[in-house]
């Protein structure tokens, strides 16, 4: 498939820091894809770079094919950016605030009614479009900051946190749009959310630090860790040596109690079974099973060091 | 926007025309002040749009970004600025002119009318530049505002608003009338009261501004690294 985005030995510095380290990796052409990562990542300068607000010190950006410092002009109306922080001028209104936008991409009138009638329906926001900003709560203003962002119809839609502020209701509509969207046009977006991610996502890039960690399906992000599941038990009472018992369990990954109860990893199940008969003699409360997810592959025990 | 033009009538021209009572070149003081008042309307709105339209998006990160990824040029967007404070300024310049003109003891020539409304633009492009670039490098309202006190005590008693350059001792008077916004004031008179066209003192203002406006593209630019 063709690449959208790409983006070759990119570097970008503020100050010494150094905040991305020179990333290379392509976005095809109508596919959604989520970038993650823990705070001070550089995920949000990422999305910056890509869209033409922050230039990157070293390397290049490719939008369509065509060199985004070189070409600004041409490929800027192909993007559509959403910020974290909410933008629009709280002294106008909703509806004038994407007008103008409209205007300034030399979008006509009829184009900007057409979308906007229809893309507010879809968000459900047609009865704020005459209101002020300054009035309106940060849910719908967000929602209105992803209309302003497709008025001029752009190929590309770049959104840092796109469903910040909202209420489920609100969330379902955006992703509703969202994902209706998907294949007409490229999207990417950051998200803290990662419930969120699992959820919506044909690629996850997990950026550390200013690199890419990881890059995939979800299914193979969990590759190394899929087979592993999270096991749990509770006693009535955990002595340290039933811990330690339990613990020296051929094939008990990574053990860890609290309060009376052990937490650890194991590939298959009869470790659980294992477990559970050297635990025998001891009173347990509850047992739970969990298959590992998003989150446990965040956790910095796992993304750095893995199970072991 | 009846009560400005009124508020500098009374507090500015009556006690000054009874200090100066007329011009080096005995024209009457309210008549010589006319032009200079209207300038200083136009430029307290000018900055007043400049405030809003750039200072305060760009410090409170409103409108701003999405603005500066449209498609046009950093220099497109600070010649946007300008003519936006212009045709306000021009506009307001244009009322503050009607309510003035009840207070005149003596009515200029259409011509002269017409000849403020085309200066104001001029001047406006040379003051909005000096608002945009104080907009672009100070980031802490306090300060900007103190700049541009600073700047409006420098255009009211430097560039020929209120008084005669001709008042300052010469090195000091030399230096102020070769600044482009007194250059303008000095051509706009001297069109209206001698019927002169200094053709020099025009066009330096106009080059001045056309610089000045590639130059602030240039700074908005290293300003968002874009």
């Amino acid at each position: 498939m063709e690449a959208s985005i790409t983006l070759k030995k990119v570097g970008k510095l503020i100050g010494d820091k150094t905040i991305l380290a020179s990333l290379t990796f392509g976005i095809e052409r109508g596919s959604l894809v989520a970038i993650i990562g823990d705070n001070e990542a550089g995920k949000s300068m990422l999305l910056k770079v890509i869209s033409g607000i922050e230039y990157q010190e070293y390397g290049h950006v490719y939008i369509n094919g065509l060199d985004s410092k070189k070409r600004r002009l041409d490929i800027i109306s192909t993007i559509g950016f959403v910020p974290h922080e909410i933008d629009l001028d709280p002294w106008l209104t909703l509806e004038q605030n994407v007008r103008f936008m409209g205007f300034m991409y030399g979008v006509d009138t009829e184009s900007v009614n057409t979308r906007m009638i229809q893309l507010a329906r879809e968000l459900h926001i047609i009865p704020h479009l005459k209101r002020m900003v300054k009035d309106i709560s940060p849910g719908i203003v967000k929602k209105g900051m992803i209309l302003r962002a497709l008025v001029h119809d752009p190929d590309i839609l770049i959104m840092d946190e796109p469903t910040a502020f909202m209420d489920a209701e609100s969330y379902r509509h955006t992703w509703d749009l969202l994902l209706r969207l998907k294949g007409k046009k490229t999207i990417l977006y950051v998200s803290q959310s990662l419930s969120e991610v699992e959820e919506a996502h044909d690629r996850i890039l997990v950026l550390e630090d200013g690199i890419i960690s990881l890059d995939g399906s979800l299914d193979k992000l969990l590759g190394s860790t899929f087979d592993y599941h999270q096991f749990q038990i509770e006693f009535e009472e955990l002595s340290e040596d039933l811990f330690q018992k339990l613990s020296q369990v051929p094939k008990v990954k990574n053990p860890s109690r609290i309060g009376n109860s052990i937490h650890f990893y194991g590939r298959e199940r009869n470790v659980f079974f294992a477990v559970l008969n050297a635990a025998a003699s001891a009173v347990m409360k509850d047992i739970s099973v969990n298959k590992l997810g998003l989150q446990d592959l965040m956790d910095a025990k796992f993304a750095r060091d893995g199970i072991h | 926007m009846f009560i400005f033009p009124l508020l500098i009538h009374f507090f500015v021209t009556i006690v000054l025309k009874n200090v100066l009572v007329n011009s080096l070149e005995q024209i009457p003081y309210d008549i010589w002040v006319f032009p200079g008042i209207l300038l200083l309307i136009a430029a307290i709105t000018a900055n007043a749009v400049i405030y809003r339209d750039l200072f305060d998006l760009r410090v409170h990160q409103r409108a701003f970004l999405p603005l500066t990824l449209a498609p046009f040029s950093k220099t497109q967007l600070i010649l946007g600025f300008l003519v936006i404070s212009a045709i306000e300024a021009t506009f307001y310049v244009l009322v503050a002119m009607g309510v003035l003109n009840f207070f005149l003891p003596k009515t200029l020539s259409a011509l002269d009318y017409f000849m403020i409304l085309v200066f104001t633009p001029i001047f406006i492009f040379i003051l909005g530049n000096i608002l945009i670039t104080f907009s672009l490098l100070i980031d802490r309202i306090t300060t900007y505002l103190s700049t541009i006190l600073v700047l409006f005590l420098i255009i009211l008693f430097g560039s020929g608003v209120l008084v005669e350059l001709e008042f300052y001792p010469k090195t000091i008077s030399l230096i102020l009338s070769n600044l482009p916004l007194s250059m303008i004031l000095y051509s706009l008179r001297d069109i209206i009261f001698s019927n002169r066209v200094d053709w020099t003192q025009i066009f330096i203002p106009i080059f001045v501004a056309i610089i000045w406006t590639w130059f602030n593209g240039f700074l908005l630019k290293r300003k968002l690294n874009q």
